[in-house]
């Protein structure tokens, strides 16, 4: 059935992140160093460990969203192997977003901890 | 969104529209890349090839899928989506080219006509006139307080205060229309166009002569005033661009005029009268003080000022002078738009044929719209297949949308040349002088822009409410309905029949329209003359020069004309006046006033004055209802003497017998009337027509040409000799007298009247090719409609043919479906024809003042093309509902239960 495959797609969204977040991430690595889809993969994997579970499936769409907003740039790059891959880096809109949203997530992951730290009567 | 993001966003959206398929080509290449790392990393665990392979793969969630997404990013899917739409659109029609081609064709027809119009319109009245910065140029003039359509004339004194002392425009010029004059110049003589003009035209327009100078302000006085510009087009082609004739002499009608410039080849009026190919200053005599008769003024506001602003100055320039002159409540200043001030007559009619032509737009719409739903019936089950594989009702909606575009931009594509064909057809039929403007209809942005505009709007008209039905899919039931066909829904029923009947209430409009016009033509043709003179022939003569300022210069000359023309082999009768019917006013008018009795009117009565020889009346054929015609003693030792026409009499005496009365002249310096002997009335003629049937009559006065000649007069000359053959000798006759004398105008009365009546008829063919194709594309649609109910309803019928119904029982349900329809048209039709009536009433009749209406003789609620209409679209309404209900009629009960 058509409808069935629709839905094995949204179940492979990262359901478990919260709304925003994987943008945020993304930009975050890209602030770090341009990289290609395949060093974010790998990056994402070795800094969360298997918390956050973003599959690859995910990864490229919301990179090529990022893109689409201007916040992100790529470039096709030979690599360090000799392999031309798509390279994409920060802009300058990017790093705007980027502080906006750490901003937003100091707030909100501050605002829970508080209320997860109130003590029970 | 910030405009900055824009910035950045845009051009990547034109990246993915433009070069689709590079940025997929970089997708591909991208994710394969990715695959190849990932199988790598995974070899490197340890994994075989084939499983490292089935792991990255599968990671990845689905390849296309994953790309799909990636895709959607892009945010310019709808456009792609929409391209999609097309080319299914494409396959679809090319299957059912018949659909296709009406649809195609009627649209190509609407569209076709739309697209004429619009460029007529546009060429005619919307175009800016010829120079630059043309909507400043402004038309100034004074015109009677009571009624701002009728003009008065500019003392002298208030135009040069209005040259002199107004700030409103950077530039005042006054011009008189061209007159035919004759040039010689290197021993032969032509005919030209002659313009006087003040000096400071060129300016006022801003363009500037091409070579020498303009006139100065001293050569606009009489005696310095003999000084010529030519135009480029004359100094070309008469002169071989010779810069040496600067300098140079010519004669215009005798007198010698030294040429000291060249205008520019930019100037050109692209006005419906001839353009000028010469021009001379216009001069007046600043001590003679002449009021400013058939002289134009045309302005150039100055920045910033408007035509109000300009208005409240003029009239504040010119009041102190009226008050001297005694008529300070009489006239008020006026600016116009000088293009509006130029087009203004012909936009009336014009306007209206865009009226009519917009309805059979609507016309091809509507029932496209109905072939459109039709079809969407058939294709119930297609929408059906595809509302269950997930196409959204927006998909569908889009779908259908995408269709009627596609049969739009077809219909528009060859609309747009049939209109520019039509649009020419159009100018070159209009009757000579219906349109104000010798401009040239082209194809340029504007219309292309127009056209693609009406095709868009008619894809929405007529595809908007088939694609909202035809989506409207209920998947339950309209599977369980199963092959054999899904029958029409209550709601698309009405909807068809609302199509219907729309149709026939526009198409009754203009067939009603149509049957207006057809009467007013055979009003027209069928009204009385007042004269009747087969066969005459008639002409102009207008003497010119030097020769004949004097009055009786004039007078011997036309005597010795006549005495020639008489000599004429087969003459039968020779006259002349200074006016003919059918030629138009003449120019000579007057007020009188009953001797001895207070005036009717404040300013006397308006008469038109004819000076006409004795025989005049018999020549034309014209009836004399009471008293005697002017005979040889009406000379200037006796007393001077008129004959009335019947409206005249009317009009000044009422039922009283007018014989013997006297009228008195009133002067008026003013506006350049010089005082008049009194005449004495010694008949009444017949009415005769001036212009056409459809005039105001004119309130006319005839008097001897013996007693008050006239430098211009018509000659009538009867003669048993064929037209052919009698104007070689007159010609000869008239050129043995003056050979710079020239006639013109030469047409048999005859002529004239199939002139007077071109305009009629014109209106009538076009009116009536616009209602017959409306007709067509009504009864198209009823009988689409018909069809499409017997179609449906086949089944119903065999079953009760069974059950012994009679097929001529049958036959009745479906044409009496059809009147049901086409009697409710016909209501909404003759509600809409009367509300439209009325709101074009003024512009369509005869408005007082003015010399043509469009419509003669016929109310807006002439019950006979009412009736006539009504009677002609029932009969096609029953032909178009007859050939499909035959079918009803045949149905074989056997086959129809079968086929169940």
């Amino acid at each position: 059935m058509i409808a069935s495959v629709t839905e094995d797609i949204e179940m492979s969204k990262p359901s478990d992140l919260v709304q925003g977040t994987l943008d945020m991430l993304l930009l975050k690595f890209l602030a770090l160093e341009p990289m290609n889809g395949f060093a974010v993969s790998q990056r994402l994997k070795q800094v969360s460990g298997d918390v956050l579970q973003v599959s690859d499936g995910s990864l490229y769409p919301a990179l090529h969203k990022l893109e689409q907003e201007g916040w992100i740039t790529a470039e096709w790059k030979t690599s360090e192997y000799g392999r031309r891959a798509k390279y994409y880096s920060l802009t300058r809109l990017g790093r705007r977003q980027l502080e906006k949203e750490a901003d937003n997530w100091g707030r909100l992951s501050s605002a829970i901890s508080r209320v997860i730290k109130l003590k029970e009567a | 969104m910030r405009p900055e993001h824009w910035l950045f966003t845009i051009p990547l959206r034109l990246r993915s529209l433009f070069r689709w398929a590079q940025a997929d080509q970089e997708l591909d290449d991208e994710l394969r890349d990715h695959l190849e790392r990932k199988i790598e990393e995974y070899v490197a665990q340890g994994m075989t090839q084939e499983e490292a392979h089935r792991r990255a793969r599968l990671d990845l969630g689905g390849i296309e899928q994953t790309k799909e997404r990636c895709r959607d990013t892009r945010r310019i899917n709808w456009i792609q989506d929409f391209v999609q739409d097309l080319r299914v659109g494409l396959r679809v029609l090319r299957k059912s080219p018949g659909f296709a081609a009406v649809v195609i064709l009627t649209l190509a027809l609407g569209i076709g006509a739309n697209t004429a119009i619009f460029s007529v319109l546009e060429s005619q009245l919307w175009r800016s006139l010829p120079f630059p910065d043309s909507e400043r140029l402004v038309d100034a003039h004074l015109v009677m307080r009571e009624n701002h359509t009728h003009w008065d004339v500019l003392p002298y004194r208030g135009y040069q205060a209005w040259r002199t002392a107004s700030h409103s425009f950077v530039s005042l010029s006054a011009f008189h229309y061209p007159s035919n004059r004759n040039l010689t110049a290197g021993g032969t003589s032509e005919r030209v166009e002659v313009m006087p003009v003040s000096s400071t035209l060129f300016e006022t327009l801003q363009v500037p002569l091409e070579q020498g100078r303009t006139f100065l302000p001293d050569e606009e006085v009489p005696g310095n005033d003999h000084v010529a510009i030519l135009t480029h087009a004359l100094w070309q082609s008469r002169f071989a661009s010779d810069a040496a004739i600067l300098g140079k002499t010519m004669s215009i009608d005798g007198a010698a005029y030294t040429v000291v410039g060249i205008a520019s080849a930019r100037l050109r009026f692209e006005y419906h009268l001839d353009e000028p190919a010469i021009f001379v200053p216009l001069s007046m005599d600043p001590y003679q003080q002449a009021p400013l008769r058939n002289t134009y003024l045309i302005a150039r506001l100055a920045p910033g000022v408007t035509r109000e602003r300009a208005r409240a100055e003029l009239s504040s320039l010119v009041d102190p002078i009226m008050k001297a002159e005694g008529r300070a409540s009489e006239s008020v200043a006026e600016v116009t738009n000088l293009r509006e001030t130029w087009t203004d007559f012909a936009a009336r009619p014009l306007y209206f044929f865009a009226g009519a032509v917009l309805l059979v737009l609507l016309i091809a719409c509507v029932n496209n719209s109905g072939l459109l739903l039709a079809r969407g019936l058939s294709r119930q089950r297609e929408f059906t297949l595809r509302a269950t594989l997930g196409a959204g009702r927006a998909a569908l909606v889009r779908q259908s949308l995408a269709e009627s575009l596609l049969l739009a931009l077809a219909g528009g594509t060859i609309g747009v040349l049939l209109g520019i064909w039509g649009a020419q057809a159009f100018a070159a039929f209009i009757p000579e002088d219906t349109l104000p403007r010798k401009t040239e209809i082209v194809l340029d942005a504007r219309v292309l822009l127009f056209c693609v505009g009406v095709s868009l709007f008619s894809a929405l008209v007529m595809g908007l409410m088939p694609a909202l039905l035809a989506s409207r899919v209920d998947l339950n039931y309209a599977l369980r309905q199963g092959a054999a066909g899904i029958s029409a829904s209550r709601s698309q029923h009405k909807t068809r029949s609302t199509l219907v009947i729309v149709e026939v209430a526009i198409g009754l409009v203009l067939l009603f329209g149509a049957g207006l016009f057809l009467s007013s033509f055979v009003g027209e043709e069928r009204a009385p003359r007042g004269f009747d003179a087969p066969g005459a022939l008639t002409f102009h003569v207008s003497l010119r020069g030097e020769n004949y300022a004097k009055p009786e210069q004039q007078q011997r000359y036309f005597n010795s004309l006549l005495e020639q023309l008489r000599l004429l082999p087969g003459n039968r009768e020779v006259t002349l006046g200074s006016g003919l019917p059918l030629t138009g006013s003449t120019g000579v008018s007057g007020t009188v006033n009953i001797a001895g009795r207070p005036p009717a009117h404040k300013y006397g009565t308006y008469v038109t004055i004819h000076a006409v020889a004795p025989n005049y009346f018999r020549g034309l054929g014209m009836r004399l209802l009471t008293g005697r015609p002017f005979d040889s003693h009406d000379d200037p030792a006796s007393t001077n003497v008129a004959i009335l026409n019947r409206n005249a009499a009317t009009e000044l005496f009422g039922a009283e017998d007018p014989l013997g009365k006297v009228l008195d002249f009133v002067a008026q310096p003013h506006r350049g009337v010089p005082p008049q002997p009194s005449v004495q009335i010694v008949g009444v003629v017949e009415n005769a027509q001036e212009f056409g049937a459809n005039e105001v009559p004119q309130v006319g006065l005839y008097v001897p040409f013996a007693q008050r000649p006239l430098p211009s007069a018509y000659v009538l000359v009867s003669s048993d000799v064929p037209r052919g053959a009698l104007l070689g000798p007159i010609r000869d006759a008239a050129y043995s007298l003056d050979k710079d004398q020239p006639i013109f105008d030469i047409k048999t009365m005859d002529d004239r009247i199939a002139d007077s009546v071109r305009s009629a008829c014109f209106d009538l063919i076009l009116v009536a090719c616009l209602a017959a194709v409306a007709l067509a594309l009504v009864s198209v649609g009823i009988l689409g409609t018909v069809a499409h109910f017997v179609q449906q309803r086949t089944q119903e019928f065999g079953i009760r043919i069974a059950l012994g119904a009679s097929p001529a029982h049958v036959l009745g349900q479906a044409i009496g479906r059809a009147y049901g329809m086409g009697i409710a048209g016909l209501v909404f039709g003759v509600a809409l024809a009367l509300a439209i009536g009325r709101i074009l009433g003024s512009a369509l009749y005869l408005v007082p003042h003015e010399h043509s209406g469009m419509l003669y003789g016929v109310k807006i609620y002439d019950p006979l093309s009412m009736v006539v209409a009504s009677v002609v679209l029932l009969a096609v309404l029953f032909l178009a509902s007859f050939l499909p209900a035959r079918r009803a009629m045949r149905v074989d009960p056997m086959v129809t239960l079968r086929y169940e």
